[in-house]
């Protein structure tokens, strides 16, 4: 696989990793809490960054993980039953996204079982310092694993067939745009934007928020199959 | 109000507890100021929806945490809508 096409890859998973919903949602809990506390901005600068900073850290350490792992399995070469595999992961998951991940009623409540929500809910309210932010990041993104674990799984397949140093890059890169999403509401509830309107705005859009990223997910999964399986044994032939 | 209201809560999953104005009010406080609602403002505001709720409770000897909420949010909507809709989506976000 060319470099092109492995970042390619890398970062459509990433973009589709960033439409997940879950670390917005305990974002904007926690930015509501921490400015209805009397806190200063400061304060709020300093919890939302740390979020921001843990959230960013446990997707490098899965995405190293996973990396490492089909590395010492299958070197740079995965066979193509395991890409075989992340098509279907992918295709599943979008079908799960289309069917699940949204509840059918007001506000933007998730697929996720009510008491995790609820466990989410206590643990943004009872956040006061910056460690506690930073693991809350942490934890709103391991509180999406089963979605999230398609496009990190097909992006981990993809920079194991990057040269060695472009492998780092192509881990930053899926960080970085995975972020995207969230960076984008930091930095509107940094710069004083009515945190109603941003829920407002995540309320009214997230059909099309939730169509977006099943579709993503499909034509990943197209590209991957068409570029990689197809690729290989027609075009191999 | 009679002179102590039950609030069921969770659906009856969690232990009820009588009414607690102060309670309510400091919620109503947290989210007038989370849109930003200068704190004087915020106050008289959530003590006037607290009023409401309380007049509200009058003749009422148990409801639900939701059915507080939802009396809360009917008439924070009258004073400011922002609020009222954020007190409304707390619980549904996740």
């Amino acid at each position: 696989m060319s470099i092109a096409a492995s970042l390619a890859i890398i970062i459509l998973a990433a973009l589709i990793h960033s439409s997940f919903q879950l670390s917005l949602s305990v974002l904007t809990i926690l930015s509501g809490h921490t400015i209805g506390s009397k806190n200063t901005q400061k304060k709020l600068f300093s919890l939302t960054t740390n979020f921001l900073f843990g959230a960013g850290i446990i997707t490098l350490l899965l995405m190293s993980v996973i990396v490492l792992i089909l590395i010492n399995l299958f070197g740079s070469n995965s066979p193509q039953v395991i890409w075989a595999g992340g098509c279907g992961l992918l295709f599943g998951v979008a079908i799960s996204v289309w069917l699940f991940y949204y509840r059918r009623q007001k506000g933007t409540a998730l697929w996720i079982p009510r008491g995790v929500a609820k466990y989410l809910m206590v643990r943004t309210k009872a956040t006061k310092m910056k460690s506690e932010a930073f693991g809350l990041g942490m934890m709103s993104v391991m509180g999406e694993i089963l979605f999230i674990i398609a496009p990190l799984f097909v992006g981990s397949l993809a920079i194991t067939q990057l040269p060695a140093p472009w492998q780092i890059l192509g881990i930053i890169v899926y960080a970085e745009i995975s972020l995207s999403s969230l960076s984008i509401i930091w930095f509107l509830i940094g710069r004083g934007k009515s945190l109603s309107k941003i829920q407002r705005w995540r309320e009214n859009n997230k059909y099309f928020l939730q169509f977006v990223a099943g579709a993503g997910l499909i034509v990943l999964s197209l590209f991957v199959y068409v570029y990689e399986i197809l690729g290989t044994t027609v075009g191999g032939l | 109000m009679s002179s102590t209201v039950e609030i069921i809560k969770g659906g009856g999953d969690r232990p009820s507890e009588t009414f607690k104005r102060n309670k309510l009010y400091k919620s109503l406080v947290s989210v007038c100021m989370s849109v930003k609602i200068p704190q004087g403002q915020a106050e008289d505001i959530a003590g006037s929806v607290c009023d409401k709720v309380i007049t509200w409770l009058k003749d009422k000897s148990e409801v639900t945490s939701n059915d507080i909420r939802t009396a809360a949010a009917k008439h924070l909507k009258k004073l400011h809508q922002e609020a009222a809709y954020l007190y409304e989506q707390h619980h549904i976000i996740i």
